[in-house]
Protein backbone atom coordinates (compact mmCIF):
# COMPACT_ATOMS: atom_id res chain seq x y z
CA UNK A 1 0.00 0.00 0.00
CA UNK A 2 1.00 3.43 -0.40
CA UNK A 3 3.52 5.16 2.10
CA UNK A 4 1.95 8.89 1.24
CA UNK A 5 0.55 9.36 4.52
CA UNK A 6 -3.52 10.32 4.54
CA UNK A 7 -5.80 10.35 2.34
CA UNK A 8 -5.59 12.12 -1.07
CA UNK A 9 -8.56 14.38 -0.51
CA UNK A 10 -7.27 15.40 3.03
CA UNK A 11 -3.98 16.27 1.91
CA UNK A 12 -5.58 18.29 -0.67
CA UNK A 13 -7.43 20.77 1.63
CA UNK A 14 -5.17 22.86 2.81
CA UNK A 15 -3.25 23.23 -0.64
CA UNK A 16 -6.90 24.44 -2.00
CA UNK A 17 -7.47 26.86 1.10
CA UNK A 18 -4.38 28.34 0.70
CA UNK A 19 -5.52 28.89 -3.09
CA UNK A 20 -8.63 29.99 -2.28
CA UNK A 21 -7.47 32.70 0.28
CA UNK A 22 -4.56 34.07 -0.98
CA UNK A 23 -5.76 34.94 -4.81
CA UNK A 24 -2.87 37.39 -5.33
CA UNK A 25 -0.23 34.14 -4.91
CA UNK A 26 -1.16 32.11 -7.31
CA UNK A 27 0.31 28.56 -6.89
CA UNK A 28 3.07 29.06 -10.46
CA UNK A 29 4.39 32.27 -8.17
CA UNK A 30 5.57 30.12 -4.98
CA UNK A 31 9.36 29.79 -5.30
CA UNK A 32 10.09 26.03 -4.97
CA UNK A 33 13.68 24.70 -3.54
CA UNK A 34 15.91 24.79 -6.90
CA UNK A 35 17.79 21.55 -4.90
CA UNK A 36 13.95 19.43 -5.19
CA UNK A 37 13.85 20.80 -9.02
CA UNK A 38 17.62 19.46 -9.39
CA UNK A 39 16.66 15.98 -8.06
CA UNK A 40 13.34 15.12 -9.36
CA UNK A 41 12.56 17.78 -12.49
CA UNK A 42 9.49 19.69 -13.19
CA UNK A 43 6.60 18.14 -13.08
CA UNK A 44 3.36 19.70 -15.29
CA UNK A 45 0.01 19.75 -14.59
CA UNK A 46 -2.27 19.63 -18.69
CA UNK A 47 -5.80 19.57 -18.34
CA UNK A 48 -6.84 18.38 -22.21
CA UNK A 49 -9.90 19.65 -23.60
CA UNK A 50 -12.92 17.90 -23.18
CA UNK A 51 -16.71 18.46 -25.23
CA UNK A 52 -18.57 17.93 -22.25
CA UNK A 53 -17.13 20.35 -19.61
CA UNK A 54 -18.42 24.03 -20.11
CA UNK A 55 -16.22 27.28 -20.25
CA UNK A 56 -18.01 28.48 -17.19
CA UNK A 57 -16.91 25.39 -15.79
CA UNK A 58 -13.68 25.03 -16.30
CA UNK A 59 -13.19 28.71 -15.59
CA UNK A 60 -14.68 27.93 -11.96
CA UNK A 61 -12.34 24.93 -11.69
CA UNK A 62 -9.38 26.55 -12.29
CA UNK A 63 -10.59 29.14 -9.87
CA UNK A 64 -11.67 27.37 -7.38
CA UNK A 65 -8.40 24.80 -7.39
CA UNK A 66 -5.28 26.87 -8.16
CA UNK A 67 -7.23 30.11 -6.62
CA UNK A 68 -6.72 32.20 -10.18
CA UNK A 69 -8.24 35.54 -10.35
CA UNK A 70 -10.40 35.08 -13.17
CA UNK A 71 -8.38 36.66 -16.21
CA UNK A 72 -5.87 33.85 -15.97
CA UNK A 73 -8.46 31.20 -15.40
CA UNK A 74 -10.36 32.31 -18.42
CA UNK A 75 -6.97 32.53 -20.24
CA UNK A 76 -6.37 28.63 -19.44
CA UNK A 77 -10.08 27.81 -20.15
CA UNK A 78 -9.10 29.35 -23.69
CA UNK A 79 -6.37 27.55 -24.21
CA UNK A 80 -7.63 24.41 -23.69
CA UNK A 81 -10.38 24.90 -25.55
CA UNK A 82 -8.60 25.75 -28.56
CA UNK A 83 -5.16 24.64 -28.12
CA UNK A 84 -6.47 21.30 -26.56
CA UNK A 85 -4.55 21.30 -23.77
CA UNK A 86 -3.42 23.72 -20.93
CA UNK A 87 -0.24 23.78 -18.79
CA UNK A 88 -1.68 24.85 -15.54
CA UNK A 89 0.91 24.57 -13.10
CA UNK A 90 4.34 23.07 -12.69
CA UNK A 91 6.70 22.23 -10.03
CA UNK A 92 7.35 19.52 -7.95
CA UNK A 93 5.88 15.75 -8.12
CA UNK A 94 4.44 15.61 -5.25
CA UNK A 95 2.26 18.55 -5.17
CA UNK A 96 1.47 18.45 -9.18
CA UNK A 97 -0.04 14.52 -8.20
CA UNK A 98 -2.30 16.75 -6.00
CA UNK A 99 -3.44 19.55 -8.33
CA UNK A 100 -4.27 16.62 -10.77
CA UNK A 101 -6.34 15.24 -8.00
CA UNK A 102 -7.91 17.63 -7.60
CA UNK A 103 -8.80 18.59 -10.97
CA UNK A 104 -10.17 14.90 -11.62
CA UNK A 105 -12.53 15.54 -8.39
CA UNK A 106 -13.96 17.98 -10.68
CA UNK A 107 -13.81 15.40 -13.62
CA UNK A 108 -11.56 17.48 -15.76
CA UNK A 109 -9.16 15.80 -17.90
CA UNK A 110 -6.06 16.14 -16.33
CA UNK A 111 -2.89 14.39 -16.65
CA UNK A 112 0.74 14.86 -15.44
CA UNK A 113 4.23 15.33 -17.58
CA UNK A 114 7.54 15.44 -17.57
CA UNK A 115 10.73 16.25 -19.56
CA UNK A 116 11.37 12.69 -19.75
CA UNK A 117 7.80 12.14 -21.88
CA UNK A 118 9.48 14.17 -24.97
CA UNK B 1 -27.44 32.22 3.26
CA UNK B 2 -27.78 32.29 -0.51
CA UNK B 3 -30.67 30.17 -1.88
CA UNK B 4 -31.74 29.39 -5.65
CA UNK B 5 -35.19 27.21 -5.35
CA UNK B 6 -35.52 26.16 -9.30
CA UNK B 7 -40.01 25.56 -10.58
CA UNK B 8 -39.09 22.70 -12.53
CA UNK B 9 -42.01 20.97 -15.10
CA UNK B 10 -42.70 17.97 -13.67
CA UNK B 11 -43.65 16.09 -17.01
CA UNK B 12 -40.42 17.10 -18.72
CA UNK B 13 -38.36 16.45 -15.98
CA UNK B 14 -39.56 13.33 -14.61
CA UNK B 15 -38.99 11.15 -17.63
CA UNK B 16 -35.53 12.16 -17.68
CA UNK B 17 -34.48 10.50 -13.94
CA UNK B 18 -34.92 7.24 -14.96
CA UNK B 19 -31.84 7.71 -17.03
CA UNK B 20 -30.09 9.91 -14.72
CA UNK B 21 -30.66 7.15 -12.08
CA UNK B 22 -29.41 4.39 -14.63
CA UNK B 23 -26.20 6.30 -15.72
CA UNK B 24 -25.92 7.02 -12.04
CA UNK B 25 -25.76 3.61 -11.13
CA UNK B 26 -23.25 2.77 -13.98
CA UNK B 27 -21.11 5.51 -11.87
CA UNK B 28 -21.04 3.88 -8.52
CA UNK B 29 -18.35 1.47 -10.33
CA UNK B 30 -16.90 3.90 -13.07
CA UNK B 31 -15.17 7.48 -13.01
CA UNK B 32 -17.17 9.27 -15.35
CA UNK B 33 -13.85 11.42 -16.89
CA UNK B 34 -11.59 9.56 -19.43
CA UNK B 35 -8.60 9.93 -16.96
CA UNK B 36 -4.95 7.79 -17.44
CA UNK B 37 -3.45 7.15 -14.59
CA UNK B 38 -0.18 5.95 -16.19
CA UNK B 39 1.88 8.62 -14.60
CA UNK B 40 1.11 7.85 -11.15
CA UNK B 41 3.06 5.33 -8.75
CA UNK B 42 1.58 1.68 -9.21
CA UNK B 43 1.00 1.25 -5.71
CA UNK B 44 -0.43 4.41 -5.27
CA UNK B 45 -3.35 4.25 -8.29
CA UNK B 46 -6.04 2.36 -6.59
CA UNK B 47 -6.10 4.67 -3.58
CA UNK B 48 -6.39 7.29 -6.41
CA UNK B 49 -8.85 5.71 -7.90
CA UNK B 50 -11.05 4.68 -5.35
CA UNK B 51 -10.96 8.54 -3.68
CA UNK B 52 -12.11 9.52 -6.84
CA UNK B 53 -14.69 7.14 -7.22
CA UNK B 54 -15.89 7.29 -3.29
CA UNK B 55 -16.22 11.63 -4.12
CA UNK B 56 -18.15 10.61 -7.44
CA UNK B 57 -20.65 8.36 -5.59
CA UNK B 58 -21.31 11.32 -3.04
CA UNK B 59 -21.61 13.62 -5.49
CA UNK B 60 -24.45 11.63 -7.40
CA UNK B 61 -26.29 10.47 -4.22
CA UNK B 62 -26.71 14.09 -3.83
CA UNK B 63 -28.37 15.23 -7.14
CA UNK B 64 -30.64 11.95 -7.44
CA UNK B 65 -31.44 12.94 -3.78
CA UNK B 66 -32.71 16.12 -5.04
CA UNK B 67 -35.63 14.20 -7.01
CA UNK B 68 -37.35 12.88 -3.33
CA UNK B 69 -40.87 12.89 -3.21
CA UNK B 70 -41.21 16.42 -2.41
CA UNK B 71 -40.00 16.87 -5.20
CA UNK B 72 -42.82 15.13 -7.33
CA UNK B 73 -45.55 16.77 -5.10
CA UNK B 74 -43.79 20.48 -6.00
CA UNK B 75 -41.57 20.16 -8.86
CA UNK B 76 -38.82 21.96 -6.88
CA UNK B 77 -35.11 21.51 -6.40
CA UNK B 78 -33.30 23.88 -4.35
CA UNK B 79 -29.62 24.81 -3.99
CA UNK B 80 -27.38 26.93 -1.46
CA UNK B 81 -24.18 26.73 -0.44
CA UNK B 82 -23.96 23.71 1.00
CA UNK B 83 -24.79 21.68 -2.03
CA UNK B 84 -24.05 23.41 -4.97
CA UNK B 85 -20.02 22.19 -5.29
CA UNK B 86 -21.57 18.82 -5.20
CA UNK B 87 -24.27 19.36 -7.06
CA UNK B 88 -22.36 21.19 -10.04
CA UNK B 89 -19.84 18.25 -10.03
CA UNK B 90 -22.39 15.81 -10.21
CA UNK B 91 -23.80 17.44 -13.35
CA UNK B 92 -20.40 17.21 -14.71
CA UNK B 93 -20.21 13.54 -14.15
CA UNK B 94 -23.82 12.61 -15.21
CA UNK B 95 -23.09 14.99 -19.17
CA UNK B 96 -19.67 13.01 -19.73
CA UNK B 97 -21.19 9.41 -19.11
CA UNK B 98 -24.13 10.82 -20.95
CA UNK B 99 -21.56 12.16 -23.68
CA UNK B 100 -19.69 8.97 -24.09
CA UNK B 101 -22.62 6.31 -23.70
CA UNK B 102 -25.49 7.30 -25.07
CA UNK B 103 -24.61 10.20 -27.30
CA UNK B 104 -21.46 9.10 -28.49
CA UNK B 105 -22.68 9.45 -32.02
CA UNK B 106 -22.92 12.54 -32.06
CA UNK B 107 -19.58 14.76 -33.23
CA UNK B 108 -17.82 17.04 -30.31
CA UNK B 109 -18.62 20.12 -32.61
CA UNK B 110 -22.07 19.34 -32.30
CA UNK B 111 -22.12 19.31 -28.67
CA UNK B 112 -20.14 22.62 -27.84
CA UNK B 113 -21.65 24.77 -30.08
CA UNK B 114 -25.38 24.03 -29.21
CA UNK B 115 -25.84 23.13 -32.73
CA UNK B 116 -27.90 20.37 -32.26
CA UNK B 117 -31.74 20.33 -33.01
CA UNK B 118 -34.16 18.17 -30.75
CA UNK B 119 -36.37 17.21 -33.64
CA UNK B 120 -34.21 16.23 -36.41
CA UNK B 121 -32.31 13.95 -33.77
CA UNK B 122 -33.12 10.13 -33.72
CA UNK B 123 -35.45 9.27 -31.02
CA UNK B 124 -32.96 7.06 -29.18
CA UNK B 125 -31.18 9.70 -28.50
CA UNK B 126 -33.64 12.45 -27.40
CA UNK B 127 -34.02 11.97 -23.85
CA UNK B 128 -30.07 11.60 -23.47
CA UNK B 129 -29.93 15.01 -25.23
CA UNK B 130 -32.79 16.29 -22.98
CA UNK B 131 -30.89 14.68 -20.15
CA UNK B 132 -27.82 16.20 -21.00
CA UNK B 133 -29.14 19.82 -21.97
CA UNK B 134 -30.84 19.10 -18.28
CA UNK B 135 -28.10 18.81 -16.39
CA UNK B 136 -25.80 21.97 -18.09
CA UNK B 137 -28.61 24.21 -17.33
CA UNK B 138 -28.52 23.25 -13.56
CA UNK B 139 -24.88 23.77 -13.53
CA UNK B 140 -25.16 27.27 -15.64
CA UNK B 141 -27.50 28.18 -12.88
CA UNK B 142 -25.35 27.43 -9.89
CA UNK B 143 -22.65 28.77 -11.32
CA UNK B 144 -24.37 32.25 -12.42
CA UNK B 145 -25.90 32.20 -8.83
CA UNK B 146 -24.01 30.51 -6.28
CA UNK B 147 -20.08 30.68 -7.75
CA UNK B 148 -19.14 33.01 -4.66
CA UNK B 149 -20.23 30.30 -2.17
CA UNK B 150 -18.39 27.13 -4.31
CA UNK B 151 -15.11 29.75 -4.60
CA UNK B 152 -15.23 29.96 -0.81
CA UNK B 153 -16.19 26.67 0.09
CA UNK B 154 -18.12 25.57 2.81
CA UNK B 155 -20.19 27.32 5.52
CA UNK B 156 -16.98 27.65 8.36
CA UNK B 157 -14.15 28.13 5.78
CA UNK B 158 -11.68 30.57 6.29
CA UNK B 159 -13.16 33.90 5.00
CA UNK B 160 -13.13 34.87 1.63
CA UNK B 161 -10.49 37.55 0.73
CA UNK B 162 -12.64 38.45 -2.38
CA UNK B 163 -16.47 39.56 -2.82
CA UNK B 164 -17.45 37.10 -5.35
CA UNK B 165 -21.02 37.82 -4.62
CA UNK B 166 -23.99 38.13 -6.79
CA UNK B 167 -27.31 40.23 -6.25
CA UNK B 168 -30.01 37.77 -6.43
CA UNK B 169 -30.90 36.23 -2.58
CA UNK B 170 -33.48 33.94 -4.24
CA UNK B 171 -34.47 32.55 -7.70
CA UNK B 172 -37.11 31.25 -9.06
CA UNK B 173 -37.47 29.83 -12.61
CA UNK B 174 -40.12 28.01 -14.04
CA UNK B 175 -39.09 25.24 -17.02
CA UNK B 176 -41.55 24.41 -19.54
Amino acid sequence: MSDRGPTIARRIEPLLAGAGTRPGLAPEEVALPQSAYAVQGPWRVVVLNDPVNSMGYVVLVFRKVFGFAEPRARRHMLEVHEQGRSVVWSGLREQAELYAFALQQWHLTAILETDEAH
Amino acid sequence: MKRIEVKLSLPVVAPLLDLMKASSDVLEAQIAAPITLDDIDADFREEWRAELLAGQQEELHALMGLFNSDFFINGVVAFDEDNAEIIVRACSALRLRLRRHDLSVLEDEQLESGGVDLETLPAALQKPFMCYVFLGTIQELIIQHLDGAILRGPVGDAEPSEDYGADADDFDSDKD
